[in-house]
């Protein structure tokens, strides 16, 4: 079996330009399941249902994990060992990066990311995280650079450890943007096919929270 | 509250700055403060930096001032940054919460628009700072608890930050993070 597991971001990048239903068209061509963890739920669906102005969003993902669209996580990990598992997450990567000056832990992730990287690492599978934002990526794939991002935003030597990530190395991820560049290669979009719809899909998710740069964007259109 | 001596300075220094009608040097103020909110990802030191910006965003707009409730709003500021400077002095960090948290909850007990106009000041400079936390390293999701706005509210902000233009947010070549989407979707 193989699963995509979603982080928030995605699905509210997706949401928020109106790819909500190719997110069910790349299901159908998936052989595998779309994973949501309770805590990537709780922002895309409870925390937004308490919002008016996200409501229509939140009912609408909703309706897709009712449809089986999103399968909960638990239909394959127990809750409380996704859990115990994203705990332990969240204290390792959270114990990373430290300031010099005084030994404070930086908190760069939250339960949300570190619960995606416990499915992971828990499921035993063919497995790869959608996830936007960049630091969850950072961390696993070029963590010298976030220690090195973090010191020059805030002034402050830190100290890490980046040894402690050594277990997170294979973690897989894609963006929305990658995801919608599939969905454009296999015609999934219903908008005839142009240059103009991969621009504008790519930088829609880009403009909408997706950590992908505009460069990024002008190679990805080539590689069509 | 982490800190407490720099939020102490932070303080005194928006006192004057409200006094001296400075609102440029405010917010000035509240970019640095935000430096210490971050290596402290503490809510207190946030809540300062959202209550800096914003005084600094409702000073620089003079039409506020004619509006009914606006001699009333600036005695509620000045009155509990003096009370909060104080209790801060005597390490009494519970009445700061509260002093600090009057200054906005007086803004329910306007009629007419100045209330309505301020909260939003307030409830966009947590976004804002949000944004900013999020330039400096933090995840989205770590932000948006700290700053307690929703994931939803600043998807659209962090879609303007250079952040994810900068060479170092780059860490694999394109190619090959679309093979890997390629990849988990072939038969």
């Amino acid at each position: 079996m193989k699963y995509l597991i979603f982080d928030a971001g995605p699905i509210i990048s997706l949401t928020m330009n109106g790819m909500l239903p190719i997110i069910e068209k790349l299901k159908s061509v998936f052989l595998g399941e779309f994973i949501l963890t309770p805590q990537v739920k709780k922002e895309v669906v409870d925390k937004p249902m308490k919002i008016k102005k996200f409501k229509l969003e939140a009912v609408r993902v909703r309706d897709m994990i009712e449809r089986g669209v999103f399968k909960m996580s638990s239909d394959v990990i127990p809750d409380d060992r996704l859990n115990n598992e994203t705990k332990r997450i969240l204290k390792t990567v959270n114990g990373v990066l430290r300031t010099t000056a005084t030994g404070e832990k930086m908190k760069i992730i939250q339960d949300g990311e570190a619960a995606c990287m416990a499915f992971a690492k828990l499921c035993k599978c063919d497995n790869v995280i959608v996830i936007d934002e960049r630091t969850a990526r950072m961390l696993v794939e070029a963590p010298h650079d976030l220690e090195k991002l973090m010191e020059k935003k805030l002034h402050t030597p830190l100290d890490a450890e980046l040894s402690l990530l050594d277990g997170f190395k294979g973690i897989k991820f894609i963006r929305s943007a990658e995801l919608l560049f599939v969905a454009f290669k296999k015609g999934l979009i219903p908008i005839k096919k142009s240059a103009d719809l991969l621009d504008g899909l790519l930088y829609g998710v880009k403009f909408k929270g997706c950590a992908i740069s505009s460069g990024e964007i002008e190679e990805m259109k080539k590689l069509i | 509250m982490k800190e407490v001596g720099n939020v102490l300075r932070i303080l005194k220094e928006t006192k004057r700055l409200v006094e001296e009608d400075n609102s440029h040097a405010l917010k000035a103020l509240s970019n640095q403060t935000i430096h210490s909110a971050m290596v402290a990802q503490d809510g207190d030191n946030i809540v300062v930096a959202v209550l800096v910006y914003s005084l600094g965003k409702v000073l620089e707009r003079g039409h506020y001032r004619e509006l009914e409730g606006w001699a009333e709003f600036y005695d509620v500021v000045n009155k509990n940054l003096n009370l909060a400077i104080k209790a801060l002095e005597k390490n009494n960090v519970d009445n700061v919460r509260v002093y600090l948290g009057r200054i906005r909850n007086s803004l329910n007990k306007f009629d007419g628009y100045l209330g309505e106009y301020i909260k939003d000041v307030f409830k966009k400079a947590e976004v804002n700072k949000a944004f900013k936390m999020y330039e400096h390293g933090l995840s989205t999701e770590a932000t948006a608890n700290l700053l307690g706005v929703s994931l939803w509210d600043l998807s659209s902000y962090i879609g303007q930050s250079h952040i994810g233009d900068a060479h170092v947010a780059i860490t694999m070549p394109v190619a090959e993070r679309v093979k890997i989407a390629e990849g988990i979707f072939e038969e």
